[in-house]
């Protein structure tokens, strides 16, 4: 390898469309969430700080970052400082096994067969790791979030797991890259599991923790759940993390069902933003349209009609011929 | 094997709270097995004040008790002064009460209405709602001069007339609530998610609600049918008609529907008012000294049963005037409908009392060791609590 290869490598995992796009790319898009989510409100939302306030999460991480960071006494001090950094990196690694049609390439900077094993795999990590942050602050409403945040997970992810397994089963590959590309050569698997689609964004609402399914951080209920103690940086990489979570869990929705990075003419990152901007703004749609379940409505839910279409599409997967 | 239970504690501040109070929960898992209200963090002294000024005064006193309800306070002590001086306010003063009174009426519901919605994490719902209750607002606005203090009520009647601009305006703005009214009741009632956390949550049975005690919507959603509008009218309500509502489920949702259908019913009450409000002065002019003796009045603010007694000794000043609001009447009942219930239902179903908390903080201290029970007047209190403070924190006195 030449130095210039290396140098590439370097650029395209640390700048473009690697760690720092990632990042802003995320900010971004929670402005895009809470200015719909205002605008569905009828209120203005964030326009102070730079053009229409699309610079606000930007100010407000800088803010948190500024912030007193408070380790209360009793805390499991590694686990409660650790949580936040790896959180963030587990979330940052996500990202690059995703195809964003940077450079204009087919494929993600870690593309291999079994990728999708390790995107799925990591996005419970994240769950665990929020509840490891909730669990060792030994806060009361902190330990309640934790254990909502995991009763929560043993339902979604069973059926947003059985609905990426049905792509998977229909694609006849384990690599998101060509899942992706699978989808360019015929019809977008919107078309061909409508179902999957549709119980996969559900699932994701839960996997955001946003409304219906934010019990586990409900406000009103238990203060801040799991997040109740965590304060200055560490919430700071927690709210960071929280974003590219969302934009990762809409990269991985915009890879499995709306054919990732192509379009018409091959693959283009524009092609990829504007699906996942599709794709956020039907998130935080939803999120506006409802009201907030009950920890056991939620496991209702999941368990009593999510899980069962996701088998139903799986089976569906089955018998589509190729 | 006996499992323990977990105590969280609700309060003072808590993001469901809008005012302090304090709950400790004890429970099993997600299960309240049992609250313990704790009172008294916004006690300001009301009625000892009340005692150091003259009834003209204290008027005003009374409306700063609660903002959201003012126009039930004022009206309420008003109503008791009157009685004390064996006057009657002119009709007309009567129908401006009486309008002002189920304005203010909306308006707190329409507020509550928003708050629950909040706390059903049902956020868009609550911006919609109080954008509407805006236009409430504006309409008292026009007629008194204020949102929120109205500062209409006076001895021998109201201050501000109703003309036919601001009459015109009103329907206005009426008929444009009556039908977002509608329209929330529609999503209140078919919405899932709404559905999934008010109906069978915080039940409160017919039999526990008339043995607790409960007032107002609270116990109209349990099924009684007990509206002081109804049975011992005041102002214009005795000519004025109107439907007492109850829903028999005894759930949140029943005391939601309560609500709604209350706000329509006073929609109509206004416009009806209007329509037959007889022409006359607004005011008759009233000694300043108020003879002895005592009196007792009562009325429906938005929350329930709103009681003044007021006891004069012959001069310029009330000797004793003492206030029961509504929100304390309610919380036996509520914590009666607290039990059993899931964490997550605790601020819905605080919510749904409607709880002003400062407007029923009393000082009085039971001391549970030592089986006594005193009252302290606001400079015994202050003394004391610089004293506590002197001996402890090394605070000093200014």
């Amino acid at each position: 390898m030449s130095v210039l290869e290396y140098l590439m490598v370097l650029v395209k995992t640390l700048i473009y469309p690697g760690v720092i796009f990632v990042i802003i790319l995320s900010l971004i898009y929670e402005w895009v969430d809470r200015k719909v989510y205002a605008r569905m409100q009828n209120r203005i939302g964030p326009f102070y700080v730079g053009p229409s306030g699309f610079l606000q999460p930007f100010a407000d991480f800088l803010k948190l970052l500024s912030k007193e960071d408070i380790v209360p006494p009793h805390v499991d001090y590694h686990v409660f400082t650790l949580s936040p950094i790896i959180t963030l990196y587990l979330v940052l690694l996500a990202m690059f096994l995703i195809p964003t049609g940077a450079w204009n390439e087919p494929y993600a900077i870690l593309a291999f067969e079994g990728d999708y094993i390790l995107a799925l795999a990591l996005t419970t990590f994240i769950t665990i790791f929020s509840f490891f942050a909730g669990w060792s602050s030994v806060n009361r409403f902190g330990v309640i979030g934790a254990m909502r945040a995991l009763y929560q997970m043993i339902s979604y992810e069973i059926s947003m797991f059985l609905c990426a397994a049905a792509v998977a089963l229909d694609t006849r590959t384990l690599c998101l890259s060509r899942m992706a590309e699978v989808q360019a050569s015929g019809l977008w698997y919107i078309l061909l599991h409508p179902l999957g689609f549709v119980v996969f964004i559900l699932s994701m609402q839960a996997e955001l923790d946003k409304v219906p399914f934010d019990t586990p951080e409900a406000k009103t209920e238990i203060v801040g759940g799991w997040l109740t103690e965590i304060s200055g940086k560490k919430l700071a990489f927690f709210r960071l993390a929280s974003d590219i979570k969302l934009f990762f869990c809409a990269s991985l929705a915009t890879t499995l069902y709306l054919a990732g990075p192509w379009g018409p003419l091959g693959p283009n990152i524009l092609w990829f933003l504007a699906k996942v901007t599709f794709v956020i703004i039907l998130v935080t749609t939803l999120r506006a349209a409802f009201a907030r379940f009950r920890i056991d409505q939620v496991l209702a839910v999941f368990w009593k009609y999510a899980i069962p279409l996701s088998l139903v599409q799986v089976l569906i997967a089955l018998f589509i011929p190729h | 094997m006996k499992l323990s239970l977990f105590e969280i504690p609700l309060g003072p501040q808590h993001p469901a709270l809008k005012e302090p109070i304090r709950f400790i929960f004890k429970l099993d898992g997600e299960i309240v097995v049992g609250a313990e209200p704790r009172l008294g963090y916004v006690h300001r002294g009301v009625e000892k004040l009340a005692e150091t000024r003259t009834f003209i005064q204290d008027v005003y006193l009374a409306e700063r008790i609660c903002g959201i309800c003012s126009a039930a306070h004022t009206t309420c002590f008003v109503q008791a002064v009157e009685e004390l001086l064996g006057i009657e306010p002119p009709p007309r003063a009567k129908y401006i009460r009486l309008i002002v009174f189920e304005l203010n009426r909306i308006q707190s519901h329409l507020l509550w209405l928003g708050i629950l919605a909040y706390e059903m994490g049902f956020d868009t719902l609550f911006m919609y709602i109080w954008r509407d209750r805006e236009r409430v607002l504006d309409v008292l606005e026009m007629i008194t001069g204020n949102r929120v203090l109205y500062a209409i009520n006076q001895i021998g009647g109201v201050r501000h007339d109703i003309d036919d601009k601001i009459a015109a305006y009103m329907r206005k703005a009426l008929s444009y609530l009556r039908e977002r009214t509608k329209y929330y009741k529609g999503i209140v009632e078919r919405d899932p998610t709404i559905n999934a956390r008010a109906v069978e949550v915080g039940i409160l049975k017919k039999r526990d609600a008339i043995a607790l005690c409960a007032v107002g919507p609270t116990t109209r959603g349990s099924g009684v049918k007990f509206d002081i509008r109804a049975d011992d009218p005041y102002a214009a309500l005795d000519e004025v008609p109107f439907n007492v509502v109850v829903y028999d489920t005894e759930d949140v949702m029943a005391r939601t529907l309560v609500r709604i259908d209350e706000i329509l019913e006073s929609i109509s009450m206004i416009e009806y008012a209007l329509d037959h409000m007889p022409s006359g002065d607004i005011r008759v002019r009233v000694p300043r000294v108020v003879p002895a003796g005592e009196a007792v009045s009562r009325v429906e603010a938005p929350r329930g049963e709103l009681v003044y007694y007021v006891r004069s000794a012959g001069g310029e000043k009330p000797e004793r005037v003492k206030v029961r609001t509504p929100t304390l009447a309610n919380i036996p009942a509520l914590c009666k409908m607290l039990e059993g219930a899931y964490v997550a239902d605790i601020p819905v179903i605080v919510a749904s009392i409607d709880p002003c908390l400062a407007c029923m903080d009393r000082a009085i201290f039971v001391d549970v060791s030592k089986e006594k029970v005193w009252v302290w007047s606001e400079r015994e209190l202050r003394r004391y609590s610089l004293r506590w403070y002197r001996s402890r924190e090394g605070v000093r006195r200014r």
